[in-house]
């Protein structure tokens, strides 16, 4: 196998970010020759995702070497300051616990009851085995996103997804009901018509209120993503409520008279906002949660199939497929200068030079962000459970908005159950997420407490879910980063993944990059499926018409 | 629309690059022989119905995009995959000797029953072979997959080659089928044919209220 690189490109990607990801595939659509290249050897970034062992064993290190060549003419990757932080896993149930399967069919078990007894086990051996072994014998069925994401059915995401053709790349299932914490319990929010009947919590003077509120929200139809809803709109919004511009949206809601039920549902819920969210914000978000309603299922959301990091893969795909290199787990060391003007990238002792350079954060060098520094974190917990969190007789894929409490955050908390591919049968798994206040532990402290059982004394049949495992990370928020305010121009950098639930502010970013090096182009136009390609030497022609073709490297 | 085939079986392509991944998909699916794709440039997958036993199969058949030069194919390539094409080039030992790499990349990413079935390509070219036909034999029955050598170029058991890893496939199928009448649901995939009109969304649906 062939294993040295080309040594030119018009565009090289460095880090498989989804930021990069989308840029990396949009370039390649137009013809551009793309290198894509990761010192890492999995896709993703922080946007990754990893099966069990691969994440409990994790370090988050930019497996980048310092290289030994100290010249001034060379920016170096290895920055570790963009890197995830505090990192800890730890194990809820102790080593020798066993369950026993009635099936022993490894694909079917079902627990049938916990041994707690080493010695028993042995003399059950047929069918048992201990729990831990369970999830680790299991660990590629784990699928744990870094950082999940959910989509809004009619978001900007899913309608580049479609309109780019990248949706056959992946598969989705919809979120398949929204709770919140009220009254210190589990409450469901009425998303659909039989759901708002069978609500009991809403009386029918309070359905009233809510009907008028959002049907006010509803009038302007035309918009989808909550960017183009902020920023289309934003004289829609300045007219018609001008006299709440300047309120919160909490304020805005009392204003409209709502019963603090009521305003738990809208201001928590359906717009994940805070006492402080601004009232235009609330209202943005609350109308792309209404216009994402009936597309694909009872909610607005979608998630991708085996996890958030199969999107960044599909836009790697496509990218692929148009022609663009990748090659992960690269010796790559930093970028040549010449005259402040970056000109290739180190790889080994291979220098490949191109006209334009995306990198992600992480591997930002220092040269180029001395002036940003991380203040905001993203604090986050994974909880291997199990069962969920409300049990109910069909699996379901759980969006739970736990509101803010004691002038914290508030916590976005997402349970998938193993027909989401993302954990073994028997097992759930739940993500947490919130803007970090002191550290992930402390941050989440009072959901686990309220929500789980934490201390192993036995399996749980009701009541609180089992924590069996869990592990707290932090991840830097560099959304917020003014990133290519630097002196060179032909480098650009993508940020990490940021607080929204949703990918739009992530697909405008990238919108962005793309349309600065390539004005005037297409930004993904949609790619034509297998059977409009014509292959053959007298449709050569016709073959350089659809697909790009590329002159093979030497 | 009619649904116009029974089943749809996604079938993946692997192996290093060069052995004619691509020129075995195009043999199937358009009886084309092409040499000039180098690498594999705006091939996706292919798509060929089948009449098997009666039931009309549609295969979808998935090229690695080149991403297999580096061995940075994705593990979404693997999601949903029901028969994998392991192939090497008969006149390429190294080709042969990786195959036990991607069975274990395989065995890392797809799914536990996944078919199997090894193909030595290029067996036209009899006098540059290195590998031998019993090695290829001995290295299927190792794994315990089915082995066939075949010619893109020449036309040469390709075919024959996909019909038995779709028969595989769909006896396999059946016998499951039959053991638990409840398929799990799998999900949505999103089309841009999809249904555009506006969603009656729950506010338009509360008439009553």
């Amino acid at each position: 196998m062939d294993n040295e690189l080309p040594s030119e490109f018009d565009l090289i990607v460095v880090g498989t970010g989804l930021t990069e990801s989308i840029i990396s595939a949009a370039a390649s659509r137009i013809g551009k020759s793309v290198l894509h290249i990761d010192s890492n050897d999995y896709y993703g970034e922080q946007w990754a995702s990893f099966n069990f062992k691969s994440l409990h064993n994790c370090t988050f290190s930019n497996n980048i070497k310092k290289h030994t060549e100290n010249s001034s003419d060379l920016l170096n990757f290895n920055n570790d300051s963009f890197n995830i932080r505090n990192f800890s896993a730890e194990w809820h149930v102790p080593e020798k616990i066993g369950i026993y399967c009635k099936n022993d069919d490894s694909k079917n078990r079902q627990i049938e009851s916990v041994i707690n007894d080493s010695l028993k086990l042995e003399e059950n051996n047929e069918n048992s085995v201990f729990l831990r072994e369970e999830i680790l014998n299991n660990s590629r069925k784990f699928n744990i996103d870094l950082m999940p994401k959910l989509h809004f059915a009619r978001g900007d995401f899913i309608e580049l997804l479609i309109s780019s053709n990248i949706a056959r790349y992946a598969e989705y299932k919809s979120v398949s009901r929204i709770l919140t914490w009220l009254n210190n319990q589990i409450e469901a929010v009425p998303c659909s018509r039989s759901d708002v009947f069978a609500n009991n919590k809403v009386s029918v003077i309070e359905k009233r209120i809510l009907m008028k509120l959002l049907s006010l929200v509803d009038k302007n139809d035309n918009t989808t993503g909550k960017y183009t809803i902020l920023w289309g709109n934003l004289q829609w919004y300045n007219s018609y409520f001008l006299d709440s511009k300047d309120k919160t949206f909490l304020e805005f809601l009392k204003s409209k008279k709502l019963t603090t039920n009521l305003i738990h549902f809208v201001l928590y819920a359906i717009s994940q906002g805070t006492d402080s969210t601004s009232c235009i914000d609330g209202m943005a978000n609350t109308k792309r949660f209404l216009n994402s309603l009936g597309r694909f299922g009872k909610t607005p959301f979608l998630f991708s199939m085996y996890g958030s990091g199969e999107t960044t893969q599909a836009f790697c795909r496509l990218s692929a497929v148009f022609g663009g290199i990748f090659a992960l787990n690269q010796p790559i060391a930093g970028l040549k200068l010449d005259n402040n003007r970056v000109t290739s990238l180190l790889n080994g002792s291979q220098e490949i030079k191109a006209e334009h350079f995306v990198l992600n954060i992480e591997k930002a060098p220092v040269e180029l962000v001395n002036n940003l520094k991380v203040t905001d974190y993203i604090s986050r917990a994974v909880l291997i459970t199990n069962r969920s969190i409300m049990p109910s007789e069909q699996e379901h894929l759980t969006l739970l908005i736990y509101p803010p409490e004691d002038k914290g955050n508030s916590v976005t908390l997402i349970e998938m159950g193993h027909l989401t591919g993302t954990c073994p049968q028997n097992f759930y798994l739940v993500h947490l997420i919130t803007k970090q206040q002191s550290n992930p532990k402390d941050d989440f402290k009072h959901v686990v407490a309220n929500l789980f059982e934490s201390n192993y004394t036995h399996l749980q049949v009701d009541g609180k879910p089992n924590m069996l495992w869990a592990c707290y990370f932090s991840i830097p928020n560099t959304s917020d980063l003014k990133l290519n305010d630097n002196d060179h121009l032909n480098v650009h950098l993508c940020d990490g993944p940021d607080l929204d639930l949703d990918y739009d502010y992530t697909v405008k970013k990238a919108k962005d990059i793309f349309q600065r090096i390539y004005p005037d182009i297409e930004f993904l136009p949609r790619a034509p499926d297998p059977d409009e390609i014509i292959f053959g030497e007298e449709e050569q022609s016709k073959l350089n018409d659809v697909c790009i073709s590329e002159t093979p490297p030497k | 629309m009619a649904k116009t085939y029974d089943y749809l079986f996604k079938l993946l392509l692997i192996g290093d690059s060069g052995v004619g991944k691509t020129c075995v998909l195009f043999r199937f699916s358009e009886d084309a022989f092409n040499t000039t794709f180098i690498s594999t440039i705006g091939i996706d997958f292919k798509i060929r119905t089948i009449d098997l036993d009666g039931k009309k199969i549609k295969l979808q058949i998935w090229d690695t995009a080149g991403q297999e030069r580096f061995r940075t194919i994705t593990t979404a390539y693997y999601r949903g995959a029901m028969g994998i094409m392991l192939v090497y080039d008969i006149t390429n030992e190294k080709s042969f000797e990786n195959i036990k790499n991607w069975i274990r990349n395989i065995e890392e990413n797809a799914s536990a029953d996944v078919e199997k079935m090894l193909l030595g390509n290029k067996c036209e070219l009899e006098e540059k072979r290195q590998v031998s036909r019993e090695r290829g034999e001995q290295l299927a029955i190792e794994y315990g997959i089915k082995f066939i050598e075949t010619s893109a170029k020449a036309s040469i058991r390709v075919e024959e080659a996909f019909f038995t890893l779709a028969r595989d496939i769909k006896t396999k199928m059946e016998k499951k089928l039959k053991e638990a009448s409840n398929p799990p649901k799998g999900g949505h995939q999103l089309r841009a044919s999809e249904p555009q009109k506006k969603p009656t969304s729950w506010l338009s649906r509360c008439t009553l209220l």
